[in-house]
């Protein structure tokens, strides 16, 4: 009977702090970063279906899910690029990229080898649209 | 009888400091009138939307860094090393506002400028706290502000030029000179700023900071800006802590955010429980 009172009163704080610790585990702290993290002086290639498009500040995500050439279980590359304000202005939409649109992309890896990278282009197969995520032109007042 | 004159300057003192507090407090902020808007339109137009100019930014970086104290220009050496070697140092990476005077510096996202009479109100684009207000109603700054990212920043006009004045700032803010070089100001951090109009469109601020726990002297240094009239240039509502999480829906079918999982700065897993 007391073994059972000293269970009723520890295993929910066991628990709680499990849960809160679990959280602070997977708590995201790193949203925005310097893109210096990829290696530019590099531009990779990659053919994959796009799972989501996350359209946030301070840098949006297109997350592809990419089939490996050996074969085997499809894997999630996470291709980085900059806010919804400066895409906004460079002529993107939130509907841009579609979850299911298979495409290509240019990308700077990350120096690890790890499935990420930071966006140069974007192209939709279906259509052959090109979508550039480099801005530099655009600098200069009353833009259009 | 012994006597404590000190002691009697500093009650003095308290007393004095306490009832210049109390004075600031009683202070009513006037309705605005005719007169003020009608003042305002003979001003230089300063509002719009405005986008820095990065790749003078860039230059500027590299042609007149600030003058480091030769303790804090080895930190900085260390930090553009890790740079290079993709291991930028985390600057901006927790989400609070960089802050000034990087928000003037570095900022690679637009701001908005509203002027209105006795106030200048920046609103930055890409974090939604990005804000700073800029008091023209002959305000002086306040006997002991409370410190924040922005600072308190008081302007008049000499002419042309909104000249500003900033102090208060936290001491963690940095200073920094881009995304991932840069050091917390430590205090005391001075920043005068003189904002003009190089052409119709185009914005200049000359900016001088003092930084004593920094900078051998105080460092000059120009960020220019152009002004976007077109409406696809529209701020556009920026929350930097939503970035860390992607669209979801929860065992009852509701939207709500989901949390990313991040690996050495990137994001690397959508499906992170």
């Amino acid at each position: 009977m007391n073994q059972l009172r000293i269970h009723r009163s520890v295993l929910p704080k066991a628990l709680a702090m499990a849960a809160l610790a679990a959280a602070a585990a997977s708590w995201p702290v790193y949203a925005h970063h310097s893109f210096a993290t990829y290696d530019r002086s590099q531009t990779l290639t990659l053919k994959g279906t796009v799972k989501s498009f996350q359209w946030t500040n301070p840098h949006c995500v297109v997350w592809i899910m990419v089939q490996p050439e050996g074969g085997g279980e499809q894997q999630e590359w996470s291709i980085e690029t900059t806010s919804p304000g400066v895409l906004t202005r460079g002529g993107w939409t939130r509907n841009s990229i579609k979850p299911g649109d298979p495409v290509t992309v240019e990308y700077y890896p990350l120096r690890d080898g790890s499935h990420g990278g930071g966006l140069r282009s974007v192209t939709l197969t279906a259509t052959g649209q090109k979508l550039s995520a480099s801005f530099g032109d655009s600098e200069k007042p009353g833009l259009k | 009888m012994k006597t404590y004159p000190h002691r009697a300057i500093l009650l003095f003192a308290c007393l004095a400091f306490a009832g210049l507090a109390a004075a600031e407090n009683d202070i009513t902020n006037r309705p605005p009138t005719l007169a003020d808007w009608q003042a305002l339109a003979k001003l230089p137009d300063l509002s719009g939307v405005w986008t820095p100019v990065i790749s003078d930014q860039i230059a500027q970086e590299r042609t007149n860094p600030p003058p480091w104290t030769p303790t804090v220009a080895k930190q900085i050496q260390r930090m553009y090393d890790e740079e290079k070697a993709g291991r930028p140092f985390p600057i901006i990476d927790h989400c609070f506002p960089t802050g000034m005077p990087s928000y003037m510096l570095i900022t690679h996202n637009a701001f908005e400028l509203l002027a209105t009479p006795g106030r200048m109100t920046l609103l930055g684009e890409g974090d939604g706290n990005r804000l700073r207000r800029i008091y023209t109603d002959g305000r002086s700054h306040p006997a002991d502000p409370d410190p924040s990212f922005h600072g308190h920043s008081i302007g008049h006009w000499e002419g042309k030029t909104l000249v500003v004045d900033t102090i208060a700032l936290l001491p963690q803010v940095f200073l920094a000179v881009n995304e991932a070089v840069g050091v917390p100001n430590n205090g005391d951090m001075h920043i005068v700023e003189r904002i003009h109009l190089l052409n119709p469109d185009t914005l200049a601020d000359d900016l001088e900071i003092t930084a004593n726990k920094l900078l051998s002297t105080t460092w000059k240094t120009t960020r220019k800006y152009y002004r976007q009239r077109a409406r696809k240039y529209d701020i556009v509502e920026g929350v930097c802590a939503q970035g860390s999480f992607i669209e979801a829906l929860d065992k009852d079918g509701n939207s709500t955010f989901k949390p990313i999982k991040f690996l050495n700065n990137v994001p690397v897993g959508s499906d992170s429980k």
